[in-house]
């Protein structure tokens, strides 16, 4: 399937993509126009003005998706859900250390990324280490070592 | 000004009734620290995240029965637009004076009342410099009180 966001990925698109490839559609196809009247027919847009994978009632696009595509009994999935809402939003709605780090991060990755495509290359691997992390976490109660 | 010239505007109209959502934006634009430019009308320096912000601010309005459009503009006068940055600078520069203040007058609390106010003060300073767009020269003060209470307490910490 083809999916589209707004080009220059950031922390909340650069989440959504992977919950995408991982946890939806592993053969998942990404393009980035910048207008929102460019998205090509047949694919589906997120985390762009007027999605339904967007940002709603104060929600991440990335929160919408796991409600969206029913991956809220996912406690880990939950909890990257809070990161990602403090990295993106800020508004102080959960206590996320992490979102700063992830914050800077991504932003780092982006200024020196050569495509939108490439900054999924590496944001996949950081989430996936993030989940992993997340997930023994929250079975042991403590950071892993 | 120190950044490029762009800047981007949000112009939006809400109704009255309900007042929760007129109020839940009124507070996500102060957090932002836009320039009220008039009723009904924001703005801030342009870039990737500030751009971003006003959209998704845009698309709360919408959800609220509200109209919302996003723009991106350069302004002619460049007086009047330092005018505006000034405000600004002022209003962050007073967060920033009121913060110095405060961590001024804890020292001498006990370590452990310190501690919880370096945290606190931290955060707050955080929340301040995100809408700091001009590099207030505030800035410096309010984070070298804070350093110092901190250091103080740590210095009182026995090893």
């Amino acid at each position: 399937m083809k999916w589209a966001t707004r080009p220059g990925v950031h922390v909340d698109r650069a989440a959504c993509a992977w919950l995408i490839r991982r946890f939806v559609d592993p053969a998942a196809e990404f393009v980035f126009p910048a207008d929102p009247a460019a998205v090509p027919a047949g694919a589906t847009p997120f985390d762009m003005r007027g999605a339904a994978l967007g940002h709603h009632q104060g929600r991440c696009s990335f929160e919408t998706a796991l409600e969206t595509f029913g991956l809220t009994t996912d406690p880990a999935l939950e909890e990257i859900g809070h990161i990602v809402h403090e990295a993106d939003l800020a508004d102080e709605r959960y206590d996320a250390p992490a979102a700063a780090g992830l914050d800077v991060l991504i932003r780092g990755l982006t200024l020196t990324s050569g495509s939108d495509h490439d900054t999924l290359t590496l944001t996949d691997r950081l989430f996936d280490g993030l989940y992993e992390q997340t997930r023994r976490q929250l079975i042991t109660g403590r950071p892993p070592a | 000004m120190s950044r490029d010239e762009d800047w981007v505007l949000l112009a939006y109209r809400l109704p009255r009734v309900p007042s929760t959502p007129r109020s839940a934006v009124w507070r996500k634009l102060k957090r932002l620290g836009v320039a009220w430019l008039s009723d009904g009308l924001v703005a801030l320096p342009a870039d990737a995240r500030t751009r971003e912000q006003l959209e998704w601010v845009a698309e709360e309005v919408t959800e609220h029965g509200g109209e919302a459009t996003v723009w991106l503009g350069r302004p002619l006068d460049a007086r009047a637009v330092s005018a505006v940055a000034g405000r600004m600078t002022a209003a962050v520069a007073a967060e920033y004076g009121a913060l110095a203040a405060e961590a001024a007058t804890l020292r001498g609390a006990d370590a452990v009342t310190v501690r919880r106010a370096v945290t606190r003060l931290r955060r707050e300073l955080h929340r301040i410099q995100g809408r700091d767009f001009f590099g207030c020269p505030q800035r410096e003060a309010a984070r070298h009180a804070v350093d110092q209470l901190a250091a103080a307490d740590t210095a009182g910490t026995p090893a």
